[in-house]
């Protein structure tokens, strides 16, 4: 028989039993769906994992006099950097760019002296989502700063407090000025919340006489997974000639460990989904072609030559395989579709589990943005059609070999 | 006619025995994947308990009151003998160690390390704190040693000093004084992480002590046998402890692990029902191909009288029967594999890339299973339910059939 | 420190005008232990009061202050800054184990909390404990006669830390004049290397004795960073006020 027309008999055969076929089919359909369900939901943990690292402190790239990570000096600065940002700005792959001062220092409520961690940044910069300060009450006035919980509790700081600050400058002279709390912080950062005070850029560059300097750039990129050719661009640029320009994977290798172990827990498990849907298929699919022996039985009789049969049931597996994929992989797209933009909550989801967590120095709000990428559906509709027809093969080419009259009496 | 419809059930079921073999297979794999991926599950856990606890949290600390939110090095515990042989006398203790720390400045020279200093008791510390174990040079401090240290790579590196070297730690003492100290290096320590490794300098609690003038200990660390036994072996161990000292877990100690922790554990039980969905979409469709090619077999039942009911108990019983047999090909299968998680564990390393150091703790990305009594309850409820569950429709459809018009209709 | 061993050598060199001997102009070598004697027990003067200036060398700049300072004993001192104007009034009390800073510009009193008075000084290459500790040349160390130096004229003398000393010095190496003022100090880190070297120069008197008013600093690993202390004026062994080192003064020093 030619190819097309045993496709065709196969799929009429297949609807002349509407209900065993719609019945595989849902089955096979919502194995698919949850399958590529999962996997979405896989690629949305990766990014949010991503983006909870990396969003606050680290960025994606970072730029640094060279020596500055070792010691921390305060004269170890970046200069130029209204022209870094301007040249960082205007690349494609650069999302956001921006700097970062960062002074060791005295902090005084009274008169007793507490060591803290001065922070330069561009109040707008970083109180975008994702971002260090987002939802902090950003100071709209000078003189004004923005102090970690922690560290006001053990100073005994409320807000509205006048403190006095305490530090070196770039040059080696003596910074001091007296600063109110605006706000009192909890940032997604450890150390901020128990060390931090946030001062706006263009005054801790005036405090710590660096004018046009900072200790730190740090730049998001536009794509996620290409940040390590970003980082090698970026650092041949001329504005960036003597600095250090590293990417996070670089500077916090602990976290792509965490990433790592999260992947391959998330692999490892999907690949157990896979096999529990395709053992869903493989079973489908023998249920049905066994339960059909009186009907090959029947085929047979009228004459119907073996090779023939063998064809037509591997052709009915494939489209009984193509349409429950072809249901699922469109059911699982509409998740996708519907829970992108969105999000979904994912202590809802679960039934339970923290919908804030704290964890690696930060701490994490638990919103995930499914996602699909063409090859993850490429290859569950292939694990699908590949599993039917194996599992097929069998029923196949043992009907083929049925004696008639034994089979018509079964 | 109640027994006569198991007997029916018992008896169909092994009449068909490809179509019972199918079943109970594909049932009986379902239930693997289930088993295999609970144990999992349950693996994870106790793979970030470790993490928190061998990170030198240990599973419960006894610290002193107010630590928890200054954690300033220099508050001391109001009666350390006290909290220690409180700790030592609990059940299922692993191992017990205490603990001192002082902010001090290491020089050698000109060079300069800011860090904390801690004083350790150097025959338990390595069975508490796992990273103590990765000595690159040198060796451990000896217990009853006196004025030796061990410090990390980066601290050895930034002051410019070798194994084997004096370096001069001062600290601010007891009434505000300065003291100074000297001590040799005599073990060099890396983690793979360089903020760690920078932050790394363990002496003994006699040098701390002697350095500071701050007496006694600081904490008392434990480490269980059982990590799930964190919380309710600290309500043993909360009363015993000095007025004023308190008992933390590992999870108060150490938020990020625990925060991990609660959300994997939210993840996992999200996959674990992923499964049993399709476990329950692939038998359910099973078990409907099958009664649907049993049509003419249940309209003669029912023309020949079997009650609705009856057929549905039928249906339901034959699921059963098929559940149960499914449940024990899937623990026959599941358990060897859970027995191998258990004990050789899944070794995440040859899929990672780096090597794994997390929250400056170096630990070897080993997830052991979890074996139990638990895996027979479960694999039944999965398997018994699943089918149950799934022979649910089919027995109403079953119910259902006009036996005028399925026997009508030809096959 | 630098000032306690100005002191010391200025004291020596007061005792030598009184002895009004000549030093032998056939080099024998000289009783070293009576030097770090001498230089040990006449550290301790029961005050001054100074005008110096300070400059400090860095990878980045040079930054020069000038300071007035009272000291008593070895527990009170007490230092303003006096240029530049920017910094002037700025000063720091030293009492015991406690040190404060004043700040005028913000008119706050602040405490150095302990843990931050183990670093450096000022911003300076000295460190606090070598203001704060006072390690005796005569008995941490183990002295000897190195060997003799033409040019400069005087004597090397090598001074090896006693074993049961603590401190960061395992050698000293000293260059000391005839007329017995320091030349040359080259401290030697515990593994036996340079880490830093002292030069003395700028011979004068100053306050009725001859000394080495001028002294740098300068560390051997640290890209071309130096500290120099010259002295401008000094007073010794003058009364001082009771209330100089005090919270309340510091706060006037405007």
């Amino acid at each position: 028989m030619v190819a097309g027309s045993t496709l065709r008999i196969a799929w009429r055969n297949l609807w002349r039993n509407r209900r065993r076929t719609s019945l595989a089919v849902a089955a096979i359909g919502l194995s698919v769906a949850l399958v590529l369900a999962y996997y979405s939901l896989l690629r949305a943990y990766a990014d949010w994992v991503l983006a909870t690292l990396t969003g606050p402190m680290l960025g994606h790239v970072q730029v640094h006099a060279p020596e500055w990570r070792k010691d921390r000096a305060m004269d170890r600065t970046i200069e130029d950097v209204a022209s870094i940002l301007d040249a960082l700005r205007r690349d494609p792959e650069v999302a956001s760019a921006t700097v970062r001062v960062y002074a060791p220092a005295l902090a005084a409520l009274g008169e007793e002296g507490f060591a803290v961690i001065v922070m330069g940044v561009d109040w707008e910069a970083e109180s975008r989502p994702g971002r260090l300060l987002a939802g902090a009450p950003t100071p709209r006035s000078r003189g004004r700063v923005l102090m970690g919980r922690a560290l006001a509790e053990m100073m005994g700081v409320r807000e509205g407090d006048e403190i006095a600050l305490v530090g070196q400058g770039a040059d080696g002279s003596l910074a001091n000025d007296l600063v109110q709390v605006q706000g009192l912080i909890e940032t997604p950062v450890d150390f901020v919340n128990r060390q931090g005070i946030v001062l706006e850029i263009g005054e801790a560059q005036t405090l710590f006489a660096m004018p046009d300097e900072a200790h730190e750039v740090v730049v998001h990129a536009r794509d996620p997974d290409a940040v390590e050719l970003l980082a090698s661009k970026l650092a041949g640029l001329p504005n960036l000639a003597g600095t250090e320009v590293l990417d996070w994977q670089t500077l916090a290798p602990e976290m792509v460990s965490l990433i790592e172990i999260i992947e391959v827990a998330g692999v490892f498990a999907l690949v157990l989904i896979f096999v529990a849907a395709s053992a869903g298929v493989a079973n489908t699919m023998l249920m049905a072609t066994f339960e059909r022996t009186h009907e090959f039985g029947m085929l047979l009789a009228l004459g119907a030559a073996p090779g023939c049969i063998v064809r037509m049931i591997l052709a009915e597996s494939v489209a009984l395989g193509l349409t429950g994929a072809a249901l699922g992989g469109t059911l699982g797209l509409l998740f996708v579709a519907v829970t992108h933009e969105t999000g979904l909550d994912f202590a809802a989801l679960t039934g339970g589990g923290p919908t804030e967590l704290s964890f690696a120095g930060l701490s994490w709000s638990m919103r995930f943005y499914p996602s699909l990428a063409a090859g993850d559906v490429g290859r569950t509709i292939l694990a699908v059609l590949v599993t039917s027809l194996i599992a097929s093969i069998w029923p196949a080419f043992r009907a083929a070999r049925l004696e008639p009259a034994r089979a018509l009496r079964d | 006619m109640a027994w006569v419809s198991s007997k029916y059930a018992f008896r169909s079921v092994g009449r068909n025995l490809r179509r019972t073999a199918l079943s109970v297979l594909g049932i009986g794999i379902g239930c693997t994947l289930a088993l295999v991926t609970e144990s999992i599950n349950r693996g994870r856990d106790e793979l970030f308990a470790r993490m928190g606890a061998y990170s030198g949290a240990g599973h419960l600390r006894v610290v002193p009151g107010g630590w928890r939110l200054r954690r300033d090095p220099r508050l001391r515990l109001a009666d350390g003998k006290r909290d220690l042989e409180a700790a030592r006398s609990l059940p299922g203790v692993a191992a017990v160690t205490v603990r001192a720390r002082a902010q001090v400045l290491l020089a050698m020279g000109t060079h300069v390390v800011p860090l904390e200093m801690v004083g350790v008791d150097p025959e338990n510390e390595p069975r508490t704190y796992r990273f103590v174990q990765n000595l690159e040079e040198g060796r451990y401090l000896a217990p009853g040693e006196s004025g030796a240290a061990v410090v990390g790579r980066a601290v050895a590196e930034r002051l410019r000093a070798e194994l084997d070297d004096d370096i001069l730690a001062t600290a601010v003492g007891k009434d505000g004084d300065i003291e100074a100290a000297l001590f040799r290096i005599v073990g060099i320590v890396a983690t793979g992480s360089e903020d760690l490794d920078a932050s790394i300098c363990q002496v003994t609690l006699d040098d701390l002590e002697a350095l500071t003038g701050l007496p006694s200990v600081a904490e008392v660390a434990v480490i269980l046998e059982d990590w799930q036994a964190s919380e309710s072996t600290r309500a043993l161990l909360a009363p015993r402890v000095a007025p004023g000292d308190e008992v933390l877990t590992w999870g108060e100690i150490a938020p990020e692990f625990q925060g991990h922790m609660e959300q994997d554990k939210a993840a996992s039980r999200f996959i674990g029902f992923l499964i049993i969905v399709i476990v329950l979409l692939g038998v359910a469709s099973a078990q409907l191909a099958a009664v649907l090619e049993r049509r003419r077999e249940f309209a003669v039942l029912s023309a020949l009288g079997m009650q609705a009911g009856h057929m549905v108990r039928l249906v339901l019983q034959e699921g059963l029967t098929l559940g149960f047999f499914g449940g024990a090909l899937g623990f026959a299968l599941g358990a060897p594999l859970v027995w191998h998680l258990a004990s050789a564990g899944l070794d995440f390393r040859e899929y990672m890339g780096s090597s794994y150091s997390f929250q400056g703790v170096v630990l070897e990305p080993i997830l052991y299973g979890d074996f139990g009594i638990w895996m027979i309850p479960y694999v039944l409820l999965i398997a018994v339910g699943a089918t149950l569950a799934a022979s649910l429709y089919p027995a109403w459809f079953a119910a259902r059939t006009d036996p005028a018009v399925a026997l009508r209709v030809a096959q | 420190m630098a000032r306690a061993r100005l002191l010391r050598a200025v004291a020596l060199s007061a005792s030598i005008s009184l002895f009004s001997g000549t030093v032998e102009s056939f080099q024998k070598p000289p009783d070293v232990e009576a030097i770090l004697t001498h230089l040990d027990d006449l550290y301790r003067s029961k005050s001054s009061t100074s005008r110096m200036e300070i400059r400090v060398v860095s990878r980045r700049t040079t930054r020069t202050l000038r300071l007035k300072a009272w000291s008593r004993g070895e527990e009170e001192v007490l230092v303003v800054i006096e240029e530049p104007a920017r910094e002037a009034g700025t000063a720091t009390l030293r009492v015991g184990d406690n040190l404060w800073n004043y700040l005028p510009r913000i008119a706050r009193t602040i405490r150095v909390p302990p843990a931050m008075m183990l670093g450096s000084w000022m911003g300076t290459d000295f460190t606090n404990d070598d203001l704060v500790k006072e390690s005796s040349l005569h008995k941490d160390f183990v002295s000897r006669v190195e060997r003799r130096s033409e040019d400069p004229k005087g004597w090397w003398l090598t001074l090896e830390v006693k074993p049961e000393v603590v401190g960061r010095w395992a050698k000293i190496e000293f260059l000391v004049s005839d007329d017995w003022l320091p030349i040359e100090e080259r401290h030697f880190d515990r593994k036996g290397r340079l880490a830093r070297t002292m030069r003395f120069d700028e011979v004068k008197t100053l306050g009725g004795r001859r000394l080495p008013a001028r002294l740098v600093l300068t560390p051997t690993d640290a890209e071309g960073q130096s500290t120099e202390l010259r002295y401008l004026e000094i007073d010794f062994d003058v009364p001082i006020a009771d209330d100089t080192f005090s919270l309340s003064r510091l706060e006037q020093t405007r």
